[in-house]
């Protein structure tokens, strides 16, 4: 995914229309994904190169092509498209990281050392170019010989795209996947392969398995188990509501007890499912499948 | 709570009567913020906000922000008209407060402060309008005072108040368990010492004393309500100015318990998209008590 450019709003743009508001209801109604008004500058940028695509010429005209148009369904998705281009790069979440680092996997650590097991499972479910595998990838080896010493990982990278996979796993990245990557982890994770790209080495590439898996797909959804943490990022923001809540359902089952789940910043679960945890950390929100016989404390 | 120590406090606040604004200001202030709205003398509101020419330009500043509705109030008069009694005596009170401590004084620095009394303030306001409590600018009021001890630490005991900090920062623990281990008493207890001895209302006392005790039976709801937006905050960039090494499951919460029992409608609540409301504010927060308090 490249970059998006985000187009100024000018100030004749009246970020007050209220078809703006309706427009951002819309989109939180279907996909789950907000924005506060604060940051409907956002917002219109991006209806902006819609309504520019279908010749809409006010905020109000737009909302009609994503509500009552015969098209509204492709409509509504190419403008997620457009909202959530260019938040695929690397450590593109450093509170999640974070909260990782410092409260869950402690957490996750002590309660299955007192269990006498020592592997971790992630999930990154719907992993598009492996911008969020690596990622994972790289924070696990370098808790390595701290935090996770004496313990084995890995990670599960799973798209529906075959074109997006097989970007994933050759580990090609530019400027842009890499911007939040430091030049210490540049060095030691990756070797050039142009002079504008870095490729993934084997020992990160060693630590993930790429596969095709479509979330709505029962059989296989079924079978994965023994997950300590998903990332499922912007995914099912293209789902409807009845197959969001059955993904939902089968996360909650490919997770252990105390395992969290991870979903884009701006995405919300409300109304999709009940049976996880909303836990607030720094800066960050994960899905919590509390542990059994789990009371009210307050703290998972 | 270590008795002996939190008693060296006490004449600090004492001393506190001797300075001119403190009479001129605060204290027919706190009378002010304890009668009904219908009650409240407007032009002598007007008179107290005018009393310092810099405290009325903060308050304008305040009142003329898109987070009280951007009303471009040109004076002092048109702004309590524009805002409300309630709102400005909440303005004016904090613009008063923040005079108390010298601009070099302050251990948590002024801007971390009133980035989280206001934040606290806001988000407090805006659940009690979410949940159906019937009095969002008491909730407001109540937000923006929970902290006050800070302020009494920062004056009474600032050496040590400093290693408090520091130490929570280092162990990312919350301030209140660093204070009980380096000073044997908290925020909540000294504040609750200057609430008393400056008679805020009952209610407002209680949370200044029980705000960071969830399970609290006293002052409920009101103390629940602080409790939940003051641990918002915290987890979201309005806390303290450091990492606190925090998972919270705020329905799981005990004030989560207490405040449904009260309000039901706390449970249909969009938990995640308060969050980004909240996250939303965050630029105008920062500007807002850049523009007001940043010394």
């Amino acid at each position: 995914m490249t970059a998006g450019i985000v187009k100024p709003v000018t100030e004749s743009e009246d970020l007050h229309d209220p078809a703006y508001l309706k427009i951002r209801d819309v989109i939180y109604q279907i996909s789950g994904i907000y924005q506060p008004e604060e940051k409907f500058y956002l917002l219109a940028s991006r209806c902006a190169r819609r309504m520019e695509a279908v010749k809409a010429k006010t905020p109000a005209d737009y909302l009609e092509h994503l509500t009552v148009r015969g098209n509204r369904e492709a409509e509504l998705r190419l403008l997620l498209n457009e909202i959530t281009i260019g938040e695929t790069y690397m450590f593109r979440s450093a509170p999640q990281l974070e909260a990782l680092r410092n409260v869950i996997l402690p957490q996750i650590l002590k309660a299955k050392s007192a269990m006498g097991f020592k592997r971790l499972h992630l999930w990154s479910a719907g992993c598009s170019t492996g911008e969020e595998p690596y990622t994972l990838a790289m924070f696990l080896l370098e808790e390595s010989d701290k935090m996770l010493a004496g313990w084995t990982f890995d990670i599960m990278a799973t798209d529906l795209n075959d074109r997006s996979l097989t970007a994933a796993k050759a580990g090609i990245y530019g400027e842009y996947a890499l911007r939040s990557t430091n030049e210490l982890l540049r060095k030691k994770y990756f070797r050039p392969y142009d002079d504008k790209q870095l490729q993934a080495t084997d020992q990160l590439k060693s630590l993930i398995r790429f596969d095709r898996v479509n979330l709505n797909d029962d059989s296989k959804m079924t079978f994965l188990k023994g997950m300590d943490l998903i990332f499922c990022c912007n995914v099912l923001i293209y789902f409807d509501l009845s197959s969001k809540r059955k993904v939902m359902q089968h996360f909650f089952s490919n997770l252990l007890t105390g395992g969290y789940l991870f979903m884009g910043h701006a995405e919300s679960l409300y109304q999709v499912d009940d049976r996880f945890h909303l836990v607030h950390f720094p800066g960050a929100i994960g899905y919590w499948k509390p542990a059994v016989g789990y009371a009210a404390g307050g703290k998972p | 709570m270590n008795r002996k120590n939190i008693e060296k406090v006490r004449p600090r606040i004492e001393a506190l009567e001797s300075m001119p604004a403190i009479q001129a200001i605060v204290q027919p202030l706190v009378s002010m913020l304890r009668e009904p709205t219908d009650q409240v003398d407007m032009e002598k509101l007007v008179e107290l906000v005018s009393y310092d020419g810099t405290i009325a330009a903060h308050c304008l500043r305040m009142a003329n922000s898109p987070l009280f509705g951007r009303r471009n109030s040109e004076t002092v008069r048109s702004a309590v008209m524009a805002l409300g009694l309630k709102r400005v005596e909440a303005i004016l009170l904090s613009c008063s407060l923040n005079n108390l401590v010298p601009p070099d004084k302050w251990v948590l620095d002024a801007v971390t402060f009133w980035r989280h009394s206001l934040g606290c303030a806001l988000v407090s306001r805006k659940m009690a309008k979410l949940i159906g409590y019937p009095d969002p600018e008491k909730a407001y009021l109540a937000g923006l005072l929970h902290d006050v001890g800070i302020l009494v630490n920062t004056l009474a005991c600032p050496e040590d108040f400093r290693k408090c900090i520091e130490a929570a920062r280092e162990g990312h623990v919350a301030l209140d368990r660093s204070e009980e281990e380096h000073l044997g008493f908290t925020h909540c207890q000294s504040g609750k010492m200057l609430a008393e001895h400056w008679h805020f209302s009952a209610d407002v006392i209680d949370v200044i004393e029980f705000h960071h005790d969830g399970a609290s039976p006293v002052g409920a709801p009101l103390v629940a309500l602080v409790h939940l937006s003051d641990l918002l905050c915290r987890l979201r960039d309005l806390g303290y100015g450091y990492y606190e090494a925090m998972g919270v499951d705020l329905a799981g919460d005990a004030a989560w318990a207490t405040l449904v029992q009260h309000y039901p409608a706390l449970d249909k609540i969009d938990l995640a998209r308060l969050t980004m409301d909240i996250d939303g504010s965050m630029e105008e927060i920062v500007a807002l008590v850049d523009a007001v308090f940043k010394p």
